[in-house]
């Protein structure tokens, strides 16, 4: 492996904000327009009744129905629109770490399952891997929870 | 209704500038940080782990870019690697696992951190599952033998 050159600190400092400042946008993006319709559409029944169509799987892992608007945002997005759709729910902060990690594995799967598959991994099976392993890391963790929170 | 329209939208907008405070002094951070001596050392540290997970010297470089930055960037290097230094097609089967579980995890585990959730638990269980699942598959799909 050859070494390539250190940049300096004032290279590193304006990369670092450069950075931080697209990842910021690219967040500011997604979180403000979808927080501002889950948290309106939280004054209508809308939100309450498809969640409780959810309600059985979402419950499976300790989750309340709504939480399955953010499974499909991360799925389907990522996690920024997650997010977004999260914090208006309120969550507890268990809810929160649950959704974390179950989201953390599985997110942007149809962007992110195309970038795997073009490294020459099966891309398609590794996305089926990761939903699987979200869905098992998730039952663990509500069986946990239930086992020690109560 | 415009005041409940108001009072979401200084919600949402709060919480662009509180993830914005977050990211961007963590993202400067990293780059001040990541040519530290002491991360060469982690690496050389971590060789027996990635022996252990059926990945060789060559397979660090994109691994821990994917790790640190994401799939997108890890992929472009898997690629560029794979041909430079003839990643096997298992090699690249078994980054691609680790990374499908594991990438991003910085601001993956940071953006949940900032509305409440437990760095630990998600980070930790996520590295778990990497190294555990990448390690049982490097034993159950065993190596060609190699030719020549």
């Amino acid at each position: 492996m050859t070494e390539s050159a250190i940049p300096d600190i004032p290279t590193r400092l304006r990369d670092g904000l450069r950075g931080g400042l697209q990842t910021s946008l690219k967040l500011v993006k997604w979180v403000v327009p979808l927080y501002l319709v889950v948290d309106l559409l939280k004054h209508t029944p809308v939100l309450e009744r498809m969640g409780a169509l959810f309600a059985p799987l979402m419950g499976l892992f300790g989750l309340p129905g709504e939480a399955a608007f953010a499974f499909v945002a991360a799925f389907l997005l990522n996690l920024y629109a997650a997010i977004a759709i999260l914090v208006p729910l309120e969550l507890t902060p268990w809810q929160v770490t649950q959704c974390g990690l179950m989201m953390g594995l599985a997110h942007n799967l149809v962007v992110e399952g195309g970038v795997l598959g073009s490294t020459g991994a099966r891309g398609g099976l590794l996305t089926l891997y990761r939903v699987l392993i979200a869905g098992a890391c998730g039952l663990a963790m509500a069986g946990l929870h239930r086992l020690f929170a109560s | 209704m415009t005041a409940l329209f108001f009072e979401s939208l200084w919600g949402a907008c709060l919480l662009g500038v509180k993830l914005t405070a977050i990211v961007v002094p963590l993202v400067v951070a990293f780059e001040l940080l990541r040519y530290l001596p002491f991360f060469r050392r982690v690496g050389e540290g971590i060789d027996p782990l990635m022996r252990g997970m059926g990945l060789s010297r060559n397979a660090a470089v994109p691994l821990f870019t994917g790790i640190f930055l994401g799939i997108a960037y890890g992929a472009g290097i898997i690629i560029r690697v794979a041909r430079e230094k003839n990643l096997s097609r298992r090699e690249v089967f078994l980054v691609g696992l680790f990374l499908a579980t594991c990438h991003a995890v910085i601001e993956d585990t940071l953006i949940f951190v900032v509305i409440g959730g437990d760095l630990w638990i998600m980070l930790g269980v996520r590295l778990l599952v990497a190294v555990v699942l990448t390690a049982l598959l490097a034993r159950l799909w065993r190596p060609e033998p190699a030719a020549g």
